[in-house]
């Protein structure tokens, strides 16, 4: 079963709806609407959900997150040196997802501040806003136009390929100073 | 229906009158299998309600439901066992809870999996992912090292030919002991 959010992460301003003061005899139809939910379709499928978790809490058992140890990276392998590029391949793969993760995570929290806020969402969501924009230009800058058959090798090369652009740069502004 | 045919019986009898049948005597003559004028209003036996018996020519459906029939008994044949497992497994099993790696403790690699079944299959039918990845890692230095085998063969190759110096490119040429000199003895052969 999907776990539901998790309510504190972002924390929902308490909401403000009046209190109601009935001034007709008429019985409010919404109480009797939520009685026969709740008889007919609220309780019957609780207590069958917990008859399941009290069959599953007799053994229950755990799984983990695996942490892999971080190897010799790309750029401190020898040329010809198959094994450590097979290692830091692997390494830079699970980085890469990694990395796709965090932007995903960063992108939901502009989303939610986005729905909290309602039209207040330009000024309150600045700083989400801005944290995105940055992570997505990273990802961008490190990952981002590699193609299908990137691999760690050629995200080295676009790296070397980026400081050549800048010291280029610099020499440049460099020259135009003096 | 009994009213129904009575009519019928008497508007036959009618129409044997108007046609000017001898002998009209009502029912005789006009039952049976004496031939009618054409427009004689006969009885007809409708099954209680259901309408009139067609025989409706229609193409065969005989190898379809046949099909049909069995394949939802090859599917069901394995499958409905193997849903009865699952269910089984999800209720009373049920799947793992995420935790952290305890201090010290360092988890089998069937424990990073949360549902029983994948849990059972990574422990008992599949490779631990060490082992695989250290497979991978010999089937690439085996590899590797033939390559370097091969270019290191073909450089000594290349050299040995050029050089002349090395044990390879000997062409053995026979013993000149065996050569016979009796032909080329005299002048005048």
């Amino acid at each position: 079963m999907p776990e539901d959010h998790d309510w504190e992460a972002y924390k929902v301003p308490p909401t403000r709806t009046p209190v109601v003061e009935s001034t007709t005899s008429v019985p409010n139809p919404v109480n009797f609407i939520q009685t026969v939910f709740s008889n007919v379709l609220d309780k019957p499928v609780t207590f069958v959900r917990e008859w399941i978790e009290r069959q599953q809490s007799k053994n229950k058992f755990y799984y983990y997150h695996q942490k892999f140890r971080r190897v010799p990276d790309v750029s401190e392998c020898l040329e010809g040196d198959y094994l450590c590029f097979f290692e830091a391949e692997a390494q830079w793969r699970r980085d890469r997802l990694v990395d796709a993760e965090i932007v995903e995570i960063v992108r939901e929290r502009l989303g939610a501040c986005k729905q909290r806020e309602g039209p207040n969402e330009f000024q309150n969501c600045a700083k989400e806003a801005e944290l995105l924009k940055q992570v997505t230009k990273a990802y961008q800058d490190r990952y981002g136009d590699l193609g299908y058959h990137g691999n760690a090798r050629k995200c080295l090369m676009k790296q070397k390929h980026r400081m050549m652009e800048e010291r280029k740069a610099a020499q440049a502004k460099q020259a135009e100073e003096s | 229906m009994a009213a129904m045919s009575l009519v019928l019986r008497a508007a036959a009898a009618w129409a044997a009158r108007r046609a000017g049948g001898a002998g009209i005597a009502g029912n005789t003559g006009i039952t049976g299998i004496a031939p009618r004028l054409p427009g004689t209003i006969v009885p007809v036996r409708h099954s209680g309600g259901h309408g009139k018996r067609m025989f409706i020519i229609k193409a065969t459906s005989f190898y379809d439901t046949r099909f049909l029939n069995l394949l939802r008994f090859y599917i069901f044949l394995t499958g409905i066992p193997a849903a009865l497992f699952i269910t089984y497994v999800n209720i009373f099993i049920g799947e793992a809870e995420l935790a952290e790696i305890p201090e010290g403790y360092v988890p089998d690699y069937w424990e990073y999996y949360k549902h029983p079944i994948s849990r059972w299959i990574a422990r008992y039918v599949l490779d631990p992912p060490e082992k695989d990845y250290e497979k991978q890692m010999a089937l690439l230095d085996i590899e590797a090292k033939k390559t370097e085998m091969r270019l290191m063969e073909l450089e000594a190759r290349r050299l040995m030919r050029h050089r002349g110096d090395g044990p390879w490119y000997h062409y053995e040429t026979p013993d000149k002991n065996l050569v016979d000199n009796s032909m080329k003895s005299t002048p005048d052969n």
